[in-house]
């Protein structure tokens, strides 16, 4: 459908031309989400000079599509002026943010410059359950008001509902609230590990039951059959695909000048704080090495039924371990979609010491209240002080 | 269109060269053009001080075998199809250029 | 010698109606995503399309204001006007045109009117119903606005899947009648369900202190039906192909008056 696009994609791909990047301006934020992958604390984040000067290279290295996110962008003050720098430089600009900042003015500016779109996470549309996951009472009320905003001024809105234990029965509520304040609906049943490498956070995922539902609704998914038809094996021509555009025709830049792949793929492939832009995308061994990885380059990726069909992300795969391997929270979905298990399922099954996250963060779960057990002598001396 | 009609870029937009092609995007509306190697040469000679036809002059036909009629037609379709969705834009006198993005009142 | 070319990105969602696919072609992709949203149920695969559109979408306030529809028959092709709306369809080639704003109210309006021409030639029809599906059989609910079309629909128990609360579509095939669901909803506001079956009976709607069914004579019920379809064009042939299919219909179908008590006991009648 999206012919020309993908013809630009592929004249990127030819040209090796950062089409796409994701640029987070800060890991602040005035939420504290229960399943961010961030820490959010401010390490030195790139001034306004360092910024524009990043945002002059980029668009000489030929980026168009710019994803401004973070942390909550609006929390830095000079926010517009950069914003207005990328208008000046002529990006696609698109916005990720929690809109609690957006007030009237705010989204008068948003559509002043022409902002492609703004992404808003909406975890439920119960505000108890969205405030809870955000840890910020009101925090529901205050997003739904921005979306408004921008919706009264034609802005094109991405309500992104991110799928979760505690929100699971609710995206249904959350879709049709899009419906109501005509923003697009977009729902992602993936909770990433955090990006120091942490996999606690992981245990906020859904269980097979739930994703095995979400799959087969229609709603969701467009034709069901089709969705979770039983894949074919890879062919010869399967084996030279790649994953994805992440080092590709796409990347990421850290508020810290670290350049990576993808947001979920935190491989350091340079620092523009000390290398330009285009050198690090043309000549980061890191970068050629990503570039080199086919399906083909893949062992057990490769030879599983699910090779050419599987949503692997790369990231994922990286963060467990290994940039060539499997990931197994996407076999978990090609089995809660398909009821078949990748080559990687099949071998941990199979293994004695077979990988159980789930056992994993029981461990963690324990250590942390351990910490918490205050002996009871020294507890009856503070009441006693 | 008129006899010698000027033609400036739009701010309200996204582009970037790609190759010898530009890819656009107006911020309006979010339509999606590509402009292939001549197009693109009268795109960025688009600065509304240089009139259409000695755009075409100087860069078209000095670049390309082609004559400035059929040139210069081909040229006026191409801007007004890009003016209509509010890429170009298209004035019988020159257009200033603003020095920066639409700034609103704080 | 190369032109001077710029190409625009085209979307392209196909609509499926009473199995006919129209592809409706614009470069506005939040209008692409409003048709996809509001037609969801109804949107069929790009290449299966059997008519195209290509849909202009202008700025507000370049219509006429003229709150009049017109659809005349000129050279070969249907000309539709309306205030909020300009569009074209040629049969013979299976293309059209639509200039129009971004409203989704527009584009349902177009697709009405389309419809409708294109089933005249098959001796179907849109009617002002509300229609139903149950055991396998569909029964319509025709009446004016205020009639019961909605508070029928309203009342349909679980078991009875609701094809529309507005618009019915009628087709015919092999010497029977046929409804489908429609995307055409009137206060119901939301889709039909996408299926099709035989229909059992009309009922023509009254209200009434008790609920009952009388049998309607041959002309009454080709005035009532008469009454309730969608004619739109001032065309001399047109009007006539309704016309024969509506007689048709009177002479396959049973017609009935429903006279109802507007709470859900009434549809223990229509079984």
């Amino acid at each position: 459908m999206s012919s020309l696009i993908t013809e630009m994609v592929g004249k990127a791909l030819k040209l090796n031309i950062p089409l796409s990047v994701h640029l987070d301006l800060t890991y602040r934020c005035n939420e504290r989400c229960i399943h961010c992958y961030l820490d959010h604390q401010d390490h030195g984040e790139m001034t306004t000079v360092e910024i524009k000067d990043l945002l002059d290279q980029m668009a000489d290295a030929g980026v168009f599509y710019l994803t401004i996110s973070g942390g909550e962008i609006m929390m830095r003050r000079d926010f517009f002026e950069i914003l207005e720098h990328a208008r000046k430089r002529t990006f696609c600009i698109k916005l990720k943010t929690n809109g609690i900042l957006i007030r009237k003015k705010e989204a008068d500016r948003i559509k002043a410059l022409g902002v492609e779109s703004v992404q808003i996470s909406i975890y439920s549309h119960i505000p108890e359950v969205h405030d809870a996951i955000t840890k910020l009472p009101g925090s529901l009320a205050d997003s739904i008001e921005a979306i408004q905003r921008l919706r009264a001024h034609g802005i094109h809105v991405i309500m992104a509902n991110v799928l979760m234990v505690k929100n699971a029965e609710d995206y249904a509520g959350v879709r049709a609230l899009a419906a109501e304040l005509g923003a697009q609906f977009a729902m992602d049943p993936t909770v990433t590990p955090m990006m120091d490498g942490d996999r606690g956070i992981l245990s906020l995922n859904v269980d097979e039951a739930a994703l095995r539902e979400v799959f087969r609704n229609e709603a969701l998914v467009g034709n069901v059959e089709e969705f979770c038809a039983p894949p074919r094996g890879p062919d010869e021509a399967a084996l030279d695909m790649l994953p994805c555009s992440a080092g590709h025709t796409a990347c990421y830049v850290s508020p810290y000048g670290d350049v990576y792949p993808c947001v979920q793929f935190p491989l350091p492939c340079g620092n523009v704080r000390n290398t330009k832009f285009v050198d690090i995308w043309r000549d980061s061994p890191q970068f050629k090495e990503v570039r080199s990885i086919a399906l083909r380059d893949m062992p057990s990726c490769s030879v599983c039924t699910h090779g050419a069909t599987c949503t692997r992300c790369p990231g994922l795969a990286y963060m467990e371990g290994n940039m060539r391997g499997p990931s197994s929270q996407d076999c978990e979905k090609s089995y809660a979609r398909t009821g078949i298990p990748s080559e990687n399922l099949k071998k941990r099954k199979a293994s004695s010491l077979s990988f159980d996250s789930s056992h994993l963060v029981q461990i963690q779960e324990l250590q942390s209240t351990a910490v918490n057990f205050v002996p009871i002598g020294k507890e009856n001396n503070a009441l006693n002080a | 269109m008129s006899d010698k009609p000027y033609v400036a870029r739009s701010t309200m937009i996204a582009a970037r060269v790609l190759g010898e092609e530009t890819m656009i995007m107006s911020a309006t509306d979010s339509t999606l053009f590509t402009l292939d190697a001549v197009a693109t040469v009268i795109w960025e000679s688009a600065d509304g001080a240089t009139p259409l036809e000695e755009i075409v002059k100087k860069k078209v036909c000095a670049q390309y075998d082609i004559s400035l009629e059929v040139a210069l037609k081909d040229a006026e379709v191409l801007v007004e199809q890009l003016a209509g969705h509010g890429l170009l834009l298209l004035s019988d006198r020159p257009i200033a250029q603003p020095s920066g993005p639409p700034k609103v009142n704080p | 010698m190369p032109g001077v070319m710029a190409a625009v990105q085209r979307f392209c969602t196909v609509i499926e109606i009473g199995g006919l696919p129209i592809a409706l072609h614009c470069d506005n992709p939040a209008f692409n995503r409003l048709l996809a949203e509001r037609y969801a149920g109804y949107v069929a695969n790009s290449d299966q399309a059997a008519f195209d559109f290509d849909i202009e979408i202008a700025t507000p306030g370049s219509g006429t204001g003229d709150e009049d529809l017109s659809v005349t028959w000129n050279s070969g092709r249907w000309l539709m006007e309306r205030g909020d709306f300009h569009a074209e369809f040629n049969p013979a080639t299976a293309r059209g045109r639509i200039q129009q704003t971004i409203s989704p109210y527009s584009i349902d309006s177009v697709l009405r009117i389309v419809h409708t021409l294109l089933l005249a030639r098959k001796g179907g029809f849109l009617m002002h119903a509300s229609s139903a599906i149950r055991n396998g059989r569909a029964f319509l609910f025709p009446g004016i606005s205020g009639a019961g079309k909605t508070t029928m629909a309203r009342l349909a128990p679980p078991d009875a899947a609701l094809l529309t609360d507005e618009i019915s579509y009628v087709i015919p095939q092999d010497g029977r009648y046929f409804a489908v669901g429609t995307p055409f909803f009137g206060e119901l506001a939301r889709v039909g369900e996408n299926l099709r079956a035989p229909i059992e009976c009309v009922y023509l709607l009254a209200k009434g202190p008790e609920n009952k069914i009388e049998p309607v004579a041959g002309s009454e019920a080709v005035r009532g039906l008469l009454g309730n379809i969608l004619f739109f064009a001032q065309d001399p042939e047109f009007v006539g192909l309704v016309f024969d299919a509506a007689l048709d219909f009177a002479g396959r179908v049973p017609v009935r008056r429903l006279t109802f008590v507007p709470d859900a006991r009434v549809w223990e009648l229509i079984v």
